[in-house]
């Protein structure tokens, strides 16, 4: 699909008008999703799952959470609460930020489809092997990060 | 009737404003099938978004600033280029931009138009919503002082490690011209 970008030939304000639009439809969007992450979906974290996997869980759950990033630390101190471990807690959080659905859209229009795609799967590589890397450190070396 | 049509096949006829109005579109659908759900989420939230979008004006300042302020020479000599070290310079600058993800484009935007490759601009995204300032009194407060530290040293691989695999990945998948 041929995408007309919007650093071609527009005015900045009009780039700016257009970010404007973008934005406050992303916005409403993402709280619109939001209102279906249910607390099930969180709760399934706290079931007695292997590490690697319950990393991929709190990683899928952070992207499919949209919204502002302030609003997943409630979550965050419950299960940090429910004794989930550092690892699964860093794999959420930056799950939740790195890429999400209503921002891929917002990436799409100013770079094309293929940037998003590919943000989203090396982020998610990326961030599997940070929650391995830190489960690895605390619950094998030793170290107290949370 | 006709004039409204006109209207809109002529708003329509932009990507970002038909991504927009799908966008819209998709939150109608999400409310037809939860009114209740998405209603009280929606006027939960109605604080939040004015605040997104007034941190929105100020990074729209911010990059019409970097717009004005910042030479070609300076893109060129920190950002340009197929360095490793820009990836990190990227990233860091990521890291110390405050503002949350939606708000952070106008700056992204700003930068490409300064010709900044693709790649780095991966690493900046990442570094900037990976972590950030305004994380520092949630992540100490609610987290401790050891976590955040840790978070921001792996901010800065991460965001290393994203523009480097994304101008890997764009070798086998070249971005759009």
């Amino acid at each position: 699909m041929k995408m007309k970008s919007i650093n071609r030939g527009d005015s900045f304000l009009e780039s700016s008008l257009k970010i404007f639009v973008l934005v406050g439809a992303g916005i409403l969007f993402a709280i619109a999703l939001s209102a279906f992450v249910t607390h099930d979906l969180i709760d399934a974290l706290k079931q007695r799952i292997s590490s690697p996997v319950l990393i991929l869980y709190a990683e899928i759950i952070g992207f499919v959470s949209p919204g502002p990033r302030y609003i997943i630390y409630p979550f965050l101190v419950k299960l940090k609460d429910f004794g989930l471990g550092a690892g699964v807690i860093v794999a959420l959080i930056s799950g939740h930020v790195l890429i999400e659905p209503s921002t891929a859209f917002v990436e799409a229009a100013f770079f094309g489809y293929k940037f998003p795609v590919k943000r989203f799967f090396i982020s998610f590589v990326l961030v599997f092997l940070l929650g391995l890397f830190t489960v690895f450190l605390t619950d094998y070396v030793g170290w107290r990060i949370l | 009737m006709k004039r409204l049509l006109l209207l809109l096949r002529n708003l329509l006829e932009s990507t970002e404003n038909r991504i927009g109005f799908f966008l819209l579109l998709a939150s109608g659908i999400l409310f037809l099938i939860s009114p209740q759900k998405v209603g009280l989420a929606l006027r939960e939230n109605v604080g939040m978004a004015i605040n997104i979008l007034l941190l929105t004006i100020v990074a729209v300042i911010i990059s019409a600033a970097v717009e004005r302020f910042v030479k070609a020479e300076f893109v060129e000599r920190y950002f340009h280029g197929n360095r490793r070290r820009h990836l990190l310079y990227a990233t860091v600058l990521g890291i110390l931009t405050p503002g949350p993800i939606y708000a952070i484009y106008p700056i992204v935007f700003s930068l490409k138009r300064k010709g900044v490759p693709n790649h780095v601009v991966v690493s900046y995204i990442t570094g900037q919503t990976i972590i950030g300032p305004a994380r520092i009194p949630f992540e100490v407060g609610l987290l401790g002082v050891k976590f955040f530290i840790y978070r921001v040293i792996l901010s800065v691989i991460i965001g290393f490690l994203a523009g480097f695999l994304y101008n890997l990945s764009s070798k086998v998948l070249p971005d759009r011209l």
